[in-house]
């Protein structure tokens, strides 16, 4: 069995076409509101008027690339440790997974975790986050969203093999720093990626994510 | 600001004025008892322990009101391991059982007094224990607004200047109760009375005073702080500038000017109708000064979060 679970994300590869985030969606049947799995657009720069012919502008480092993200299933997940009622725990296999009967939608961990995975049902009453398709898992079988990625931009596997296959950046913007939580997230940058926390650019159109 | 955080400010308020409150009212009592007799220390306190641990009781309520499953509250305290929020409810359960059973034995003179006196003392050990776990609740890495050091020195502030001025309030309406018994009052009690006004309004200015600097060099450290920090700080500064300019004033007119001529009027017995409106306003407006300032904290924290 797997020490840690991870997301391995290519964000040279990805388009932003959001299939991996309407496949979650679609699999676990979610509410408008919440979405597990969110495609975000980064991007920054800016155009300069040319020193000679100032009515013709040059662009000036514009870069926009996406990011997609989900609950990080994070080494030191700050969701677990503040959680009041123990609802949230850390499987074996490093899964992070909310127990719905314990919950009592307190929305702490909402507070505490930098990703925005843990999200409330207002209809339930509880909070709800990615499982990792806990159950397609059982049966030998992908993660929707992995499934769903035209681009292959999306993998999941043992931590360790995919460090060792992709190296070990784990946070670029706009992903928060990785110190907070240490993610279980392997990432290979696209060309533009910029570090968390080195940012000059932002999310573009955050109410499309 | 929704209808949950309100439900925060609610409960948070209550709970520490609550401390508050018992812990003045402890200090109050072991002065005064040792002044003059332990007799006249309990006519000072006993009748407001009641109204202590039923405000605290009305904020232990107000918090269900913020969970998505309020039946499911009693599993709030399964983490105490590593969750400050367990530690809160549970430090704020025993300290109202600890209240509740005080101000019943007080009440009515049951159990020896020493046995009264221990559980005074753990209840206001764990009331102290209460306010830490609710600022620690906050002292999150990914809400810079909340982690650092103005959050429990400011719930430790709002705990005693709260706290300080209720029991104001509680004691001048211990005085008109005795002034309708014996008009005259020429009884020791409201000597005392009013003299310990006059260290409430003392306590008052100070504390004022500790809020006064602590704001400025919270709103710096936002402002010379990450993104996020600054954020909170543009937040405070703009749409929700108006409700911190009227926050500051009214803490400002009722914990300084009113605590200065509380302080002065105190003293004077031809004063004493002039010493109840100051009292009783003092803790109004700082109250309502306290609840601005709580929905402000709830209201400009800007998360490190995606």
């Amino acid at each position: 069995m797997a020490k840690q679970l991870a997301f391995y994300f290519d964000a040279s590869a990805c388009t932003n076409c959001k299939a991996c985030a309407v496949a979650c969606k679609d699999r676990s049947s979610l509410p408008v509101g919440i979405n597990w799995r969110r495609v975000y657009d980064y991007g920054g720069g800016g155009w300069n008027p040319d020193a000679t012919h100032p009515d013709i502008m040059i662009p000036n480092n514009v870069f926009v690339y996406s990011t997609s993200a989900s609950c990080m299933h994070c080494e030191n997940p700050a969701c677990v440790a503040v959680c009041p009622a123990k609802a949230i725990t850390k499987r074996e296999d490093g899964v992070v997974l909310i127990d719905a009967s314990v919950c009592i939608g307190c929305r702490y961990c909402e507070w505490a975790c930098p990703y925005g995975a843990p999200q409330f049902n207002s209809t339930l009453g509880v909070m709800t986050k990615c499982d990792f398709c806990q159950d397609l898992l059982a049966q030998g079988l992908n993660p929707a969203c992995v499934d769903a990625c035209p681009m292959r931009a999306l993998g999941y596997g043992e931590l360790d093999t995919l460090k060792q296959a992709h190296g070990t950046i784990n946070a670029i913007e706009p992903l928060p720093s990785a110190d907070i939580t240490h993610p279980s997230i392997v990432i290979t940058p696209h060309k533009h990626s910029q570090p968390s926390g080195m940012g000059t650019g932002h999310i573009i159109k955050l109410e499309e994510v | 600001m929704d209808m949950r955080e309100f439900v925060l400010v609610t409960f948070t308020i209550l709970a520490q004025m609550s401390v508050g409150a018992f812990l003045v009212m402890g200090v109050v009592k072991i002065i005064v008892g040792r002044k003059a007799g332990v007799e006249e220390a309990d006519r000072m306190g006993d009748r407001s322990l009641i109204a202590i641990v039923v405000v605290l009781g009305l904020g232990l309520l107000a918090s269900l009101f913020h969970l998505g499953s309020p039946l499911a509250a009693p599993r709030a305290i399964n983490n105490i391991g590593t969750s400050w929020l367990s530690r809160e409810i549970l430090s704020g359960s025993i300290f109202f059982v600890l209240g509740a059973l005080y101000a019943i034995l007080q009440w009515f003179k049951w159990g020896p007094a020493v046995l009264r006196n221990v559980i005074a003392w753990l209840a206001a050990l764990v009331g102290i224990v209460l306010v830490y776990s609710m600022s620690m609740v906050y002292m999150l890495p990914t809400q810079p607004a909340w982690n650092n050091l103005a959050t429990p020195v400011s719930f430790y502030t709002t705990t005693l200047l709260l706290g300080a001025l209720a029991m104001g309030a509680a004691f001048v309406a211990n005085y008109a109760y005795i002034k309708r018994k014996t008009p005259d009052c020429a009884d020791l009690q409201c000597t005392l009375l009013r003299s310990t006004l006059r260290w409430i309004a003392v306590a008052s200015v100070i504390l004022l005073g500790v809020e006064f600097v602590v704001t400025p060099v919270y709103l710096v450290s936002l402002a010379t702080g990450v993104p996020q920090a600054v954020a909170s700080a543009k937040l405070i500064a703009g749409p929700l500038g108006p409700i911190f300019l009227i926050r500051m004033i009214l803490a400002f007119i009722g914990a300084g000017v009113f605590g200065f001529f509380l302080y002065q009027n105190a003293q004077n017995v031809e004063r004493e109708k002039l010493m109840g409106y100051l009292a009783y306003s003092a803790f109004v407006l700082v109250l309502i000064a306290e609840v601005l300032g709580r929905l402000i904290f709830y209201s400009s924290h800007v998360g490190i979060t995606l």
